[in-house]
């Protein structure tokens, strides 16, 4: 009887969690890039979600000349793959909120410890800030 | 009076929560998360989905800046529709041109068009018009690049289990030289049993 419960509760936990996998980086040991990193700040509404993925660093670019660039580096902390989506918004000098044709909530998926990063540019040389947004599927 | 109670308060609880299914139209965010995904249609978000990811590489690919004016004229030019759905594909390109105008990097004629298509004949109407009018020949500004693509499709069944792939494909030429100075392709793929709400 032990050894039935045994195998079942083996089985289940196989069932459970024996899928997940995470993955595995190499990359240079003294990195050449140089980020232009910005410092943020950070309102947690879903701590479920900030536990499970985690921003590692938010950096700045200029891209065709005059138009801002921001790239979000993330990191899913469980070794389960996780689905959430993300939204930038732009906003310009002065204060007002600028919108885009292709702007919108976007799909990504994080393989088990897996580090990426979400990029956008925005979309008029008026964007002078940024927001991004993170909600869990 | 206990029963009359009970159904006046069943009632209200009716009126309050329970008059409302989920097969009531509504208005959603056509940009949020709740459309629907269907996996035998190309979706507004995978519409939209290609046409900023294919933006963001065109713009971050430096090469609008070469055109000797600014912003540089283009011309929208076939895009194949090689998927087994019946599509218009200014699905992709209005977004595309949109999107491109706003940075103010790009304009786009819209009085020359494949085959001799004009998407507004009556700007190139009027335009001839005035030149006529002036004694003059008319002046068409002819596009520095091309925008021309190709959409595809892919799909693969496993069991119970579907896959569909999108491909839209993008180039870019210069048309001085016929030389394709920015390409791409983004792929977009969905899997499921059946269509569903969500991301």
């Amino acid at each position: 009887m032990k050894l039935l419960l045994a195998t079942t509760a083996l089985a289940a936990a196989l069932l459970a969690g024996g899928c997940a996998t995470s993955v595995n980086t190499v990359s240079r040991a003294q990195p050449t890039a140089t980020p232009d990193y910005v410092a943020d700040q950070r309102v947690i509404t879903d701590s479920t979600l900030a536990r499970k993925v985690a921003i590692v660093s938010v950096n700045q670019s200029t891209v065709s000349n005059n138009l801002l660039k921001i790239q979000v580096t993330l990191e899913n902390r469980s070794s389960k793959p996780q689905a959430f989506t993300y939204k930038f918004d732009w906003i310009a000098q002065d204060g007002m909120e600028l919108s885009g044709p292709t702007g919108g909530w976007k799909q990504v998926q994080l393989q088990g410890r897996e580090v990426r990063a979400v990029s956008a540019i925005a979309p008029t040389p008026a964007a002078a800030d940024f927001r991004l947004k993170l909600r869990e599927n | 009076m206990k029963l009359a109670l009970a159904t006046t308060a069943a009632a209200a609880a009716l009126l309050f929560t329970g008059c409302a299914t989920k097969n009531d139209a509504r208005y959603v965010d056509s940009q949020g998360p709740q459309t629907i995904v269907s996996l035998d249609r190309i979706n507004i978000q995978d519409w939209n989905n290609a046409a900023d990811r294919l933006v963001a590489s065109l713009l971050a690919s430096g090469v609008l800046e070469r055109a000797p004016e600014q912003p540089a004229v283009m011309a929208v030019s076939r895009i194949r529709n090689n998927t087994q759905q019946q599509v218009d594909t200014d699905s992709l390109t209005k977004k595309i041109r949109v999107a491109l105008n706003q940075t103010g990097k790009v304009v786009t004629t819209t009085t020359l068009g494949p085959d001799g298509r004009v998407e507004d004949q009556m700007a190139a109407d009027v335009g001839a018009m005035q030149a006529f009018m002036a004694g003059e020949k008319q002046k068409t500004v002819l596009p520095y690049y091309t925008l021309s693509g190709k959409l595809l499709e892919d799909r693969v069944r496993s069991g119970n289990t579907q896959q569909v792939t999108y491909t839209f494909q993008l180039s870019l030429t210069t048309t001085r030289n016929g030389l394709a100075v920015w390409e791409d392709e983004q792929l977009i793929t969905k899997q499921g049993q059946r269509s569903s709400v969500g991301w």
